[in-house]
C-alpha cells in the first residue's frame, strides 16, 4: 500500500494522451496531490472572462497526423562507426522532441566537439536536426544539413508544440535511472534555451494560460477508475511492446523548481461555468515563426541544406564530412533499419487562428490551445491513456476523431450559453 | 629520467589500452590521483559543473566541448588555470597537489587511461604533455556511451 499514492497519480495522469498533453495535464495538477492540498490562486488574481471560439467541424482548416518516434530505452544518443564516418545519433524522442531538442543537441554536439572536426553533416531537418545543426554552428562547426524534407514538411511540425518534456520519452524500466539524470540535464538546458527565444517578433516561443476544467472534483480516484490504461498481458520486457500506461516514464517532478506549477481556481470563478478548474502558465512553440527563425539563423551562420534522401547507412560514404549527426526521427526505422523505434500516432485538428484568444484548456477528453497558426484541438483517449496510438503508424487523418474532439467544446460552450440565459 | 619513464609508460598505456588517441604521448596519471581528484571535484566543482560534468546553461561542461577547447594545449596551462581561476567563488584556494589531482580526474573523465606513473606536479614536466583530442574515428573506443 505504500506505493499506492504514486500509482494513483500515475494512473490518473494517463487521462491525457496525444502528443504530449499527458505531461501537461500532470503539471497542471490534475493528478498532483501536492497541488490538491494547496496552491489556490491568491485573491489578487482574477480569472479573466474567456471568449469561446466557434467549435464546429465546418471550421476545420487542417488535420495533421504525426508519428512520434518512441524508444523504450529513451532517445538514441550513442556513437557508431560506419566506414570512415563517425555517426552521432540523435533520434527517438517520442512526444518530447520539441521540448528536449536543445538539451539533446547540447549532449550530442558536445561529443562531436571532442573530435575537433569542423565539417559536420546533419541528417534530417526536423526540430532535432535543426537544433543540432545550430548547436554545431555555435560550437564553431561548418554544417551541411542533408535532408529529404525541410521544416514545413517534416513530421516535427505535425506535433502539438508545447512544453511536454516527458511525453512518451521512455519506459521507466528499460531506460533506467541513468537516463532520468540525462533527461533532467536535457530538460533544464532546453528550458533555458527556449526562454532566450521569448519576446521576439511573431512570438516564436510564447507562454499561454492553460486551464484544466472538470465537472467533478479533481481527485485522483475518479480518474483512476476510468484509466487503467492496460491493454495486454505482460509488459515491455515480456512482449517487446509496452502493455500499460504505467510503464511510461515520468520525470517532470525533477524540475518543478523551474516550471510554473498549476494553481486551483476559486469555486465559482472557473471559466465556462465549469465546476472545478486549475490554471497553469505553459510554454508553447509557434511553428511558423519559430521554424522560420531557426532556418534563418542556420542560413545566416553559413549553413547549407542539401536535398537528399538516404536509403542505407552505406550511402554515408559519399559524404565529404567525416562526422555525421543522425537526426531522422521516425525515418530511422526505414533508413537506419532501427526496429527499436515504436510508432505512436497522434493527431491535431486546426481551426482558424484567433490571436485575440490567449488560452488553452483541457476538458472531458479534449484539449485546445490558441496558437499563432490556429486553434489546435486534440482529443485524447480516456481509456487508453499513454497507450493511445502506440504501435499505430497510420499517418492519415481521422476526421471523426477531430469532430469528436471539437464536439466536446461545442457542448461546453452551448451548455454555458444556456446557463447564462 | 622521470620524463622519459613517464613518456614510456604513457606510450605503453596507449598501446595496451587499445584506445586510439592521435598521440602516443598521453599525459600519465594514476587511479589514486584520479580518485582523489574525483572526490575533490565533488566537493569543489560539482556544485557548478554538475555531478555528471556536463555543466548547465550558464556553466561550461567539463566533457565534450571541453575537450575541443583544451585539445593540444599543454596540460600545465589547464592546471594553472584551475589553480588561479577555480573554483569561481574562491579562486586560488586549491593546493598544488589538489589541483594536479583534479587535472588528473579531468583527463580520466575525458578518456585518458590510468597507469602506474602519476601526473607530474612539476610545471615543466606537465608542460610537455598535451591535452589529448579524440579523433572522430576513435570516439567510441575512448568514451563509451
Amino acid at each position: 500500500m505504500g506505493s499506492k499514492p504514486f500509482l494513483t497519480r500515475r494512473k490518473a495522469f494517463i487521462a491525457a494522451g496525444a502528443l504530449g498533453t499527458t505531461a501537461a495535464l500532470r503539471r497542471q495538477g490534475l493528478i498532483s496531490s501536492a497541488a490538491a492540498a494547496g496552491s489556490e490562486l491568491p485573491p489578487y488574481i482574477e480569472i479573466p472572462h474567456l471568449q469561446p471560439f466557434l467549435a464546429d467541424p465546418n471550421q476545420i482548416a487542417d488535420i495533421k497526423v504525426c508519428i512520434r518516434p518512441f524508444r523504450a530505452a529513451g532517445p538514441r544518443l550513442d556513437v557508431e562507426r560506419i566506414g570512415d564516418k563517425t555517426v552521432f545519433h540523435n533520434y527517438g524522442h517520442g512526444g518530447s522532441g520539441w521540448s528536449l531538442s536543445w538539451g539533446s543537441a547540447n549532449i550530442v554536439i558536445g561529443k562531436v566537439a571532442t573530435t575537433l572536426e569542423k565539417k559536420v553533416a546533419v541528417i534530417g531537418c526536423g526540430i532535432i536536426g535543426l537544433t543540432s545543426a545550430l548547436t554545431a554552428q555555435r560550437a564553431g562547426c561548418d554544417v551541411t544539413i542533408y535532408t529529404r524534407d525541410t521544416l514545413p514538411h517534416t513530421r516535427s511540425v505535425r506535433a502539438n508544440g508545447s512544453w511536454t518534456p516527458d511525453s512518451r520519452i521512455a519506459l521507466t524500466k528499460p531506460a533506467g535511472p541513468a537516463f532520468a539524470d540525462l533527461w533532467e540535464q536535457m530538460a533544464r538546458f532546453s528550458w533555458a534555451t527556449y526562454r532566450g527565444y521569448l519576446g521576439l517578433p511573431g512570438a516564436p516561443i510564447d507562454f499561454s494560460d492553460h486551464y484544466v476544467l472538470s465537472d467533478k472534483p479533481m481527485t485522483t480516484e475518479d480518474i483512476e477508475k476510468k484509466n487503467a490504461g492496460k491493454i495486454g498481458k505482460g509488459d515491455y520486457a515480456s512482449t517487446g511492446m509496452p502493455q500499460s500506461s504505467s510503464e511510461f516514464a515520468e520525470y517532470s517532478d525533477r524540475i518543478t523548481d523551474i516550471i510554473p506549477q498549476a494553481e486551483t481556481i476559486r469555486s465559482g470563478e472557473v471559466p465556462f461555468g465549469v465546476a472545478y478548474g486549475k490554471r497553469q502558465q505553459m510554454m508553447m512553440y509557434n511553428f511558423g515563426a519559430y521554424g522560420h527563425l531557426l532556418l534563418s539563423e542556420f542560413f545566416q551562420a553559413g549553413g547549407k541544406i542539401v536535398n537528399r534522401e538516404f536509403h542505407s547507412p552505406e550511402d554515408l560514404k559519399s559524404l565529404p564530412e567525416k562526422v555525421v549527426v543522425n537526426c531522422p526521427g521516425y525515418a530511422a526505422r526505414e533508413w537506419w533499419n532501427d526496429k527499436s523505434l515504436i510508432p505512436v500516432r497522434g493527431q491535431t485538428t486546426w481551426l482558424p487562428p484567433r490571436p485575440d484568444l490567449r488560452y488553452g484548456m483541457v476538458y472531458n477528453g479534449s484539449s485546445m490551445l490558441s496558437k499563432s497558426d490556429g486553434i489546435m484541438i486534440q482529443g485524447f483517449d480516456l481509456e487508453l491513456g499513454e497507450m493511445a496510438g502506440v504501435g499505430n503508424s497510420f499517418e492519415h487523418p481521422d476526421r471523426s476523431e477531430s469532430e469528436r474532439a471539437i464536439g466536446v467544446f461545442t457542448e461546453l460552450f452551448n451548455r454555458n450559453a444556456v446557463k447564462k440565459g | 629520467m622521470i620524463r622519459k619513464s613517464s613518456l614510456l609508460v604513457a606510450g605503453l598505456t596507449f598501446l595496451l589500452s587499445g584506445t586510439a588517441f592521435a598521440r602516443a604521448t598521453l599525459p600519465p596519471l594514476t587511479a589514486e590521483q584520479a580518485d582523489k581528484g574525483e572526490a575533490l571535484y565533488g566537493a569543489a566543482c560539482a556544485i557548478c559543473h554538475g555531478t555528471a560534468m556536463r555543466g548547465n546553461f550558464q556553466t561550461p561542461p567539463l566533457r565534450g566541448t571541453f575537450v575541443a577547447r583544451w585539445a593540444n594545449v599543454p596540460v600545465s596551462e589547464l592546471s594553472d588555470y584551475i589553480q588561479r581561476a577555480m573554483p569561481l567563488m574562491a579562486p586560488g584556494t586549491l593546493s598544488r597537489e589538489d589541483t594536479i589531482a583534479i587535472t588528473a580526474w579531468l583527463l580520466k573523465a575525458n578518456g585518458v587511461p590510468v597507469g602506474k606513473t602519476p601526473l607530474p606536479s612539476d610545471d615543466k614536466l606537465l608542460h610537455s604533455f598535451k591535452f589529448p583530442a579524440i579523433p572522430a574515428g576513435s570516439y567510441k573506443a575512448v568514451i563509451p556511451d
